[in-house]
């Protein structure tokens, strides 16, 4: 005999309140420390008079929601198998028609004709601009960090920083920067891109070689500290970067140049518009993902999953974990160093302040969402999530703030990983490990549990 | 990428600004709506939109709602008026004060066809970020707020402010405190934001001027309230400043930082002048700082123009308008201000059909007129900056009756 | 190289004048680190992972004791025994509210992938999910900017130590964190529940089968580990007031600490902690300010490239 509450009704009422009652104080409005709200009453101020608490309807609004809850959930276990099945089964046709090659290719082809009609079907400045700056800089991010996070398994939370090493550099090689530019011309973007990725690759493995030997979640410290570090000094040698003040220094006079091409008849000058940088990056975006996926494929992808796997079966078939890692490492930092070139060409100057941990853990988010190891995965978790943030940003609902942002995608990080742990598009190995794993038949970090090498 | 604005570098009064966030939120959906009120004559007159850009959502918010409402006002009365020969409209663009949403605004601002000028950006880092947008469409951007002395440069700048820079308030600092107050090795810090490291560089280099030894710092990781303040860097700030045993200091950023930094010097045994800025004007710096009394005696500055009110009638029209009460909404007479003087210049022109060509011409004829203002006359430099010289407000914290006292000006 | 000499004299000389000033701030400041760290120390006991969301528990010991101070209160600046009962009830919602925190967020964010038998990346990014979400809703529920923690009394200096001023708030520091610690040592060591921690944290599935409950053993070390942390934000917030992020730089030097001391190790927690916190201090004397944070960062590194045992060794399991 189970006591009155432990009974499963009960703790399910209990707990659609209080998840209806969380969801409640995140949309609710904001509070300051002297009126602190509660999120279900309104503000502090209206639930002084005990008349507030009635004409405040969120008191109603919260109960019906959590009865809702509560009523959707209890049928869910009722008949949702039920329901799962049935929907498998009406989806199963396609999801195998999907999986046949020319349907599949046929599927990318009419993905990269949309984008490439993207910017006029948006047709609207703030989108078009968003397109650019916060979806394809933020897919190359999320792609180079899924190299890192969910081909090789290695938890990275400084990835900021090869952004920001890619946009100082090149602010540098363009000979915006207080330090003088290391050639005698102020070179054009185009050719920073080449510098830029030497340079993040060169990091990644710098900071990749004495680190990647430890286990997983110190690495994960370790590459939040880098990330940190190199927003410090960013923000402080003010004879090199500039400090605070950003590239232009104090008087902010020579800017970033744009992209410009001079190749025989063809010449060509990108503007502040939006639209060519997008089509500029749409390249890159899709050299990276052919890039990225042929390496999936390749040996040295099949090498991080066996070390993801399991590092010291990996070992003993002759891997060398150690330079793989290192690899992934700086191929992944490849994609960010050259998301930091475009940022920086774009926009013509740059600030300390965007290179913050926050970006990193956004970056993380769109991988996780999307699927660890997923190329089609992050793509779509990175246009999906970067599309929401930047509608909530520019049309915010009543209650919303710009910095209650992160709020959100820290409880979207919680959620995928307790619902939908593989994300939105699973990569298929990774959805067999987590299957396996919580069968308990194999671990899907090896490299996490592995000790110190 | 969002983030927190980090860089707020206006003049926040929050002490001022807390209430009515949220009824201006409400508000504030009215606003695209109530664009201009009489239909007579409609047809025949051009419309021409002034847009507005600034914080309408967010953090700070309630000074852009300030600002906005004082824009429609003046837009309203132009309406009303029937010798004006056009029409106008209001668009808004909110940056939320952030640099990173600040371009697209601007891009947007720029497309929109019928829109002349801009009112704004209200930020300093904000401005910085979206003015190579301006500049490269000729449109012209006064901004009632945004005061970073590095943002004027130039001739026929197309940005133009008729609030002082901190350039002046940063120097009148400086005087204050090594010619008032006979200071003569002062410690200047920043708080590593693009408002705090420029007014902190202008007094460095003024207290230089004035033949005081100056070292300079930057405690950056606090770039605005909420960012990762790390307690234990501002003791050991502190720890650094007392060992140097300077005469006085100066802060330049927000309450926040400085709060954290009094406490460290309590403790640390500090006990000579400490000075800031506008950034730390307001009562919040008392709350803020551990224990209260440590910010005893803290003097603050504040530009002159900063404390001017629409008055009168317009205070009457204005609390119409936004339900706000004139007298505390800061940089509402500043943004009646620049709206006024761009609808002036744009009817003082011999108007171009084509919006490009008008928008230049109403850079040089903003340029070329004097302006009597609520706020004063004003008449801009080719940097942008206003020609006239302001004075600039001093005033001192008194914790145990939690207010700031005047204690005049330069 | 004269000027190098020239330039170490100096940075040696701020050195010999402040010492004494610098390390009664340092131990003050390890103290608080200590406490925090003892906190990861143990969950890395029972669950071999960080918990990133520990900064978290930090922030809301700070908040929930700030709340209730400025309730008890008022404005007035008590005195004698007052004083010390203010601090006592600080120190008891601070640990309270921080082990409550620690329960809730270990059966939130943890027990349902523990269920589930969860790969290992998922606890460590469900519980850097679960760090920005409440800090973050910290954020919004009670505006983002520092706030003053009222004062249970005048910070004064109580006595000198070769002429560095020891003031009366660091001693509170020390005197509360010392006995926490005492406590939570003999906890661990002497009683049936410390027992089932250190069989957990030598091997889970023995001790299950011995018997322990491992479900509420996980629970419990949570809550210890919140409790001393929840007491930290307390201290801390006394201090220099709270704000929403107060939790992510000192939690990361408690962190460094940890593992300095040798993760997994009570007394390794606590002494890395002192370490840490004297020679960050001492580090003044050589570095701006402003690069600080990259002293103990630096020293995370060095720690875990050249001895990544820590100093006493990682000890998981056994007593203290």
């Amino acid at each position: 005999m189970i006591t009155w509450w432990r009974q499963p009704w009960i703790r399910r009422l209990m707990t659609s309140l209080a998840v209806v009652a969380v969801v409640e104080l995140m949309t609710g409005p904001s509070g300051s420390f002297a009126a602190p709200t509660t999120g279900l009453i309104g503000s502090y101020n209206e639930r002084v008079s005990v008349y507030g608490l009635f004409v405040g309807r969120r008191w109603m609004v919260f109960l019906v929601l959590a009865l809702a809850f509560f009523g959707v959930w209890s049928a869910w276990l009722r008949g949702g198998p039920r329901m799962r099945a049935a929907l498998r089964a009406s989806t199963a046709s396609p999801r195998d028609v999907a999986s046949r090659r020319p349907v599949r290719w046929g599927f990318y082809v009419v993905l990269l004709v949309v984008a490439g009609f993207l910017p006029h079907l948006v047709n609207d400045p703030y989108w078009q601009s968003v397109l650019v700056e916060q979806i394809a800089v933020f897919v190359l991010l999320a792609l180079g960090l899924n190299v890192v996070v969910g081909f090789a398994g290695l938890l990275d939370l400084g990835f900021v920083a090869f952004y920001a090493i890619g946009a100082y550099t090149t602010a540098w090689v363009t000979g915006a920067l207080p330090t003088p530019a290391p050639f005698d011309v102020h070179l054009n973007p185009f050719w920073a891109i080449p510098v830029a990725i030497v340079f993040v690759m060169v990091a990644g493995i710098l900071l990749g070689t004495p680190t990647l030997r430890l286990r997983g979640d110190y690495l994960a410290i370790v590459t939040l500290g880098f990330g940190e570090i190199i927003t410090i000094f960013a923000n402080n040698l003010y004879g090199i970067t500039g400090g605070s003040y950003g590239s232009g220094g104090t008087t902010g006079s020579h800017p970033i140049p744009h992209f410009s091409i001079a190749l025989g008849p063809i010449h060509y000058r990108w503007t502040l518009a939006p639209v060519p940088y997008y089509y500029l990056t749409l390249v890159f975006v899709v050299l990276f993902i052919i890039g990225f996926s042929l390496l999936e494929h390749s040996r040295i992808g099949r090498a991080w999953t066996a070390i993801r796997e399991d590092e010291v079966a990996a070992e003993s078939v002759g891997i060398n974990p150690l330079k793989y890692k290192v690899m992934a490492f700086a191929i992944g930092a490849a994609s960010a160093g050259f998301a930091g070139v475009v940022t920086a060409s774009q926009s013509n100057f740059i600030f300390p302040a965007t290179f913050t941990l926050q970006l990193s853990i956004n970056v993380l988010v769109l991988v996780i969402f999307g699927g660890m190891g997923s190329i089609p995965g992050v793509v779509a978790g990175a246009v999906v999530i970067q599309t929401v943030s930047m509608y909530l940003i520019h049309t915010p609902p009543a209650g919303f703030q710009e910095s209650d942002l992160y709020m959100y995608i820290g409880a979207l990080l919680i959620v995928t990983m307790i619902f939908r742990p593989a994300g939105l598009i699973p990569s298929r190995r990774r959805r067999r490990e987590i299957v396996l794993s919580e069968a308990g038949e194999s671990h899907a970090d090896e490299v996490l549990t592995g000790d110190v090498a | 990428m969002g983030g927190t604005v980090e860089e707020g570098e206006l003049k926040p009064r929050w002490s001022k600004t807390v209430a009515g966030v949220t009824s201006g939120a409400l508000l504030l959906m009215a606003v695209p709506a109530v664009g201009f009120a009489s239909v007579a004559n409609a047809a025949a007159k051009p419309t021409y939109t002034i847009g507005y850009e600034g914080p309408l959502s967010g953090g700070y918010q309630q000074l852009g709602l300030n600002m906005v409402f004082a824009v429609q006002l003046a837009i309203q009365q132009a309406n009303l008026n029937a010798k004006m020969p056009f029409k106008l409209k209001l668009a808004t663009f909110d940056d939320q004060g952030s640099s990173t949403l600040a371009p697209a605004q601007a891009q947007a601002a720029i497309q929109n066809g019928r829109l002349v000028a801009m009112i704004g950006p209200a930020f300093s880092g904000a401005t910085e970020a979206a003015e190579p947008y301006y500049k490269a469409a000729h449109m012209a951007t006064v901004s009632p707020s945004a005061t970073a002395a590095a943002l004027a440069k130039g001739s026929q700048n197309n940005f133009m402010r008729v609030v002082a820079g901190d350039d002046v308030q940063g120097a009148a600092d400086a005087n204050f405190l090594v010619k008032t107050h006979g200071l003569k090795s002062l410690v200047v810090i920043n708080n590593g934001s693009f408002y705090g490291a420029g007014l902190a560089s202008v007094v460095a280099t003024q207290a230089k001027k004035d033949g005081a030894s100056v070292t300079t710092y930057t405690y950056p990781t606090t770039g605005s309230c909420g960012g990762t303040a790390s307690v234990s860097e501002y003791t050991s700030a502190a720890t650094q400043i007392v060992a140097s045993h300077p005469a006085g200091l100066f802060y330049g950023g927000y309450y926040c930082g400085l709060g954290l930094l009094l406490g460290a010097l309590a403790s640390a045994g500090y006990k000579g002048t400490v000075m800031s800025d506008d950034g730390s004007w307001t009562t919040q710096l008392i709350a803020g700082t551990t224990p209260t009394s440590a910010a005893n005696g803290v003097y603050v500055s504040e530009a002159g123009g900063g404390n001017a009110n629409l008055t009168g009638k317009l205070a009457t029209e204005y609390k119409a308008l936004s339900h706000f009460t004139a007298n505390g909404a800061t940089y509402a007479a500043q943004a009646y201000d620049a709206t006024n003087m761009v609808i002036q210049a744009l009817r003082d022109l011999k108007r171009s059909p084509n919006v490009k060509v008008l928008r230049r011409q109403l850079i040089g004829q903003l340029h070329r007129m004097t302006f009597r203002g609520v706020t004063g006359v004003i008449k801009f430099q080719g940097n942008g900056d206003l020609s006239r010289s302001s004075f600039v407000d001093f005033g001192k914290v008194d914790a145990s009756s939690n207010t700031i006292v005047a204690v005049g000006h330069s | 190289m004269g000027a190098f000499a020239h330039f170490l004299a100096g940075h040696f000389d701020t050195l010999r004048l402040e010492f004494w000033s610098l390390l009664v701030g340092g131990v003050a400041n390890g103290f608080i680190y200590g406490m925090v760290a003892v906190g990861y120390t143990l969950v890395y006991g029972v669950l071999r992972l960080i918990n990133f969301a520990h900064s978290e528990i930090f922030m809301t010991g700070g908040f929930a004791s700030y709340f209730v101070l400025r309730a008890v209160m008022g404005t007035s600046v008590p005195s004698g025994w007052a004083t010390f009962g203010v601090i006592l009830v600080g120190i008891i919602v601070g640990g309270t509210s921080g082990a409550l925190a620690a329960t809730l967020l270990e059966r939130v964010a943890y027990r349902t992938l523990r269920r589930r038998n969860a790969p290992k990346l998922a606890y460590l990014i469900s519980a850097i999910g679960a760090s920005y979400f409440l800090f973050n809703l910290a954020g919004k529920e009670f505006g983002r900017y520092n706030e003053s923690m009222p004062q249970p009394y005048i910070n004064h200096p109580v006595f000198t130590i070769f002429g560095a001023p020891v003031q009366l708030y660091y001693l509170v520091i020390v005197a509360a964190g010392a006995i926490m610690w005492l406590i939570l040592d003999r906890f661990v060591a002497a009683t049936k529940l410390g027992r089932g921690i250190r069989a957990v944290a030598q091997d889970a599935e023995t001790a299950s089968l011995m018997g322990v409950n491992i479900d509420r053993t996980i629970a419990i070390t949570f809550a210890l580990g919140g409790a001393l942390g929840g007491v930290g934000g307390f201290l801390f917030g006394l201090g220099s007031g709270v704000v929403y992020t107060m939790g992510f730089v000192p939690a990361l030097k408690a962190f460094t600490a940890a593992v300095l001391g040798g993760i997994g190790n009570l007394r390794g927690a606590m002494i890395g902690g002192l370490i840490l916190g004297v020679v960050e201090s001492l580090s003044i004397a050589f570095v701006q300010a402003a690069y600080f944070d990259v002293v103990a960062f630096g020293i995370l590194v060095l720690v875990l490239l050249v001895r990544p045992t820590g100093i006493l060794g990682e000890r998981l399991g056994r007593s203290a």
